[in-house]
């Protein structure tokens, strides 16, 4: 149980432009907009992974290259009008380049990842997809890799695997049945589906919870029963795939537990936010919390291969778990 | 001149050149580009450029221009430049968007933009949004170049349990599992095929040279064994009683778990594959309250055993 309850993360990425990036999209995105002529440049921008000023700042420099002697007939024929993009006089930019090495090795891992998930309606798509890849790029570019990486199957589809994307795509409120592990209780919410994502082995959802007023990301295993409810919503822009999927709040509990090695799994499984070795084989990490039930769940099944060093109560609210536990063995 | 502007240049030249281009004829046709220099200084230049170009894979080639080997000219090999036609139907483009899409990962972003150049306008009606989290991560890159060249790499490496050890290992393959990237191969201190979490390799992993080839009918996925968070293998079955709230979710995925029955009560009775060990004890335990073992009178007393012990504590 990955924890869950992230709140919105704001990771950019962007530094200032050299050269060669921009040399590279360029070579990139010519050629559609060579083949596509007539494309608009907000829809060459978002498929490109560029701002819109960034692809006329390019496109201007496209415009002023060409051949030698650079005539007027030599040049490059770049024409935007009404927010569209003609091109012209680039025949020998109207095909890519070739994938380089790290690209198709990169294309072809995620690839394999994603086809393994289980319930991806796109899987067979996919799969074909790879498959045209590796017979086009050859050995010369993938080497041996597409016979030599594969997926050992990530488990069963969530029930409502289907409902969450098409209610996402739909953009459609769900009423949700949730366990919420982090309080290992089950919950009944409306929410707004706004991305269905996988990541490590789980489908997860991020969406709008109604009950928490908040953000939330919920595992999709976890949703027992999930009903539209035929209320739209406007998507507020939460991102899915790519963040995070916890985010320590501040008014988290910093727990610190000491794992033996029979334990220290626990530290490659669950968010921590602080891991010390001391030295004789033990782990000492700290595990961001918004809630102390799930932890109390594992602490007693870690029992005696972890020990609680701070805050000092959780110990004898592992004691208690284990004597509601006993109480079932008569 | 723009420094882009004059790198866009150079590729089109050298593209559309039939013969290949000493550095002289270069600067003479790109004289605004190299020509207001002195020679040296221009030639810096373009020698800079030019590892630009090859950095992000234009093939420049530099070959003899004269049979005695005494001048060079510059190439591009369009047959390596040019990506090849790939027939995607708009749906393996549309899959191959949702794998990659705004996760971080720039190398497979990048090529999927590269083979989006031969579909047709109005493919972004039909893209889902991206699908898969994850960032790149160098030592996966590694790994698949080791494994693309069939090499032998070393790397230090630290189990589940913490142990570090040095390895070398002839990398057979790659293999995911639960989210995980596996590298599979002959670890050659133990003369045996294993299985390594990429996460737990804890420097940079090196190539060392040729490796050797794997078994015949080798699959990675076969050497990836599961985490220690389930119940293990079979080799006599428990049966586990699960209160309402979890039983719908607790043993989805988990092979060989049969519903026996439904109490009164609405608990859900399972029987579960168990071999004697820590495993399952631990993963019902996992439950607290919400679950009890019911069946074979062993694991009900260790189980409680364990609940008194730390009931004692």
């Amino acid at each position: 149980m990955p924890p869950e309850g992230g709140r919105r993360s704001g990771a950019t990425r962007k530094a200032p432009e050299k050269a060669s990036e921009r040399l590279r999209r360029l070579l990139t995105v010519v050629p559609y907009l060579v083949r596509n002529q007539g494309t608009r440049v907000a829809e060459a921008a978002e498929l490109f992974g560029m701002s819109e000023s960034e692809l006329l700042a390019d496109l201007d420099l496209l415009f002023v290259s060409g051949l030698p002697p650079y005539g007027p007939g030599d040049l490059i024929d770049v024409d935007i009008q009404d927010g569209r993009i003609w091109i012209g006089m680039a025949d020998y930019f109207a095909r890519p380049l070739r994938l380089t090495r790290s690209e198709a090795l990169a294309i072809y891992l995620r690839g394999t990842v994603l086809a393994g998930a289980p319930g991806l309606e796109e899987a067979p798509a996919l799969a074909s997809a790879l498959g045209k890849l590796a017979d086009a790029l050859g050995p010369e570019t993938l080497g041996g890799l597409p016979e030599r990486v594969d997926s050992a199957g990530e488990g069963r589809t969530p029930d409502t695997l289907g409902e969450l994307r098409r209610a996402a795509a739909d953009r459609e409120r769900l009423r949700v049945e949730y366990y919420a592990a982090s309080g290992a209780e089950t919950t009944l919410r409306e929410i707004d589906p706004e991305e269905v994502f996988f990541a490590i082995g789980n489908w997860y959802v991020a969406a709008w919870d109604h009950r928490s007023n908040s953000e939330r990301l919920f595992r999709a295993d976890r949703i027992h029963a999930a009903a539209a409810t035929g209320k739209r919503f406007e998507p507020r822009g939460l991102r899915g795939a790519g963040r995070p999927l916890y985010t320590p709040a501040e008014d988290d509990v910093r727990v610190t537990v000491r794992l033996r090695p029979e334990a220290r799994w626990v530290a490659e499984y669950y968010e921590t936010s602080r891991e010390v070795e001391l030295g004789d084989g033990r782990l000492e990490v700290e595990l961001p919390a918004g809630r102390l039930e799930w932890l109390e769940r594992l602490l007693l099944r870690l029992w005696p291969d972890a020990e609680v060093v701070d805050p000092p109560g959780l110990h004898q609210r592992v004691r208690e778990l284990a004597g509601r536990t006993r109480e079932r063995y008569g | 001149m723009h420094p882009l502007e004059r790198l866009v240049n150079l590729v089109a030249l050298l593209l559309e050149s039939r013969t290949p281009l000493t550095f002289d004829q270069i600067r003479s046709k790109l004289a605004e580009g190299y020509g207001h220099q002195d020679a040296s200084s221009a030639k810096r230049m373009f020698e800079r450029d030019k590892d630009v170009l090859r950095d992000i894979g234009v093939p420049i080639d530099v070959v003899s221009t004269d049979a005695w080997d005494v001048e060079h000219g510059y190439t591009i090999d369009k047959d390596r430049y040019y990506l090849p036609d790939i027939a995607f139907t708009p749906e393996e483009l549309s899959a191959l968007f949702v794998a990659v899409r705004s996760a971080g990962d720039v190398s497979a972003e990048e090529a999927v933009r590269k083979l989006l150049s031969g579909a047709d306008r109005g493919i972004l009606a039909g893209l889902g949004p991206p699908a898969l989290a994850g960032e790149a991560d160098p030592n996966l890159s590694r790994a698949a170049e080791a494994v693309a060249e069939g090499r032998r790499v070393r790397f230090a490496y630290r189990t589940s349990r913490g142990e570090r050890s040095d390895r070398t290992v002839d990398a057979f393959g790659l293999a995911v599992r639960g989210g995980h990237w596996y590298l599979v191969g002959l670890d050659l201190d133990r003369a045996e095929i294993r299985s390594f979490r990429l996460s737990r390799i804890s420097d940079d992993l090196k190539i060392a040279g040729e490796g050797t080839e794997p078994p015949d009918g080798f699959r990675a996925a076969e050497h990836v064994q599961a985490g220690p968070w389930g119940p293990g293998d079979a080799e006599t079955t428990a049966t586990v009683a699960f209160a309402p709230d979890v039983a719908w979710w607790a043993t989805r995925g988990i092979a060989g778990a049969d519903t026996v029955r439904t109490r009164e009560d609405g608990w859900v009775e399972v029987r579960l594959a168990w071999s004697p060990g820590e495993g399952l004890i631990s993963w019902i335990l996992s439950f607290g309250p919400d679950a009890e073992a019911t069946e074979p009178p062993e694991l009900r007393s260790e189980i409680l055993g364990r609940l008194e012990e730390i009931l004692a504590s």
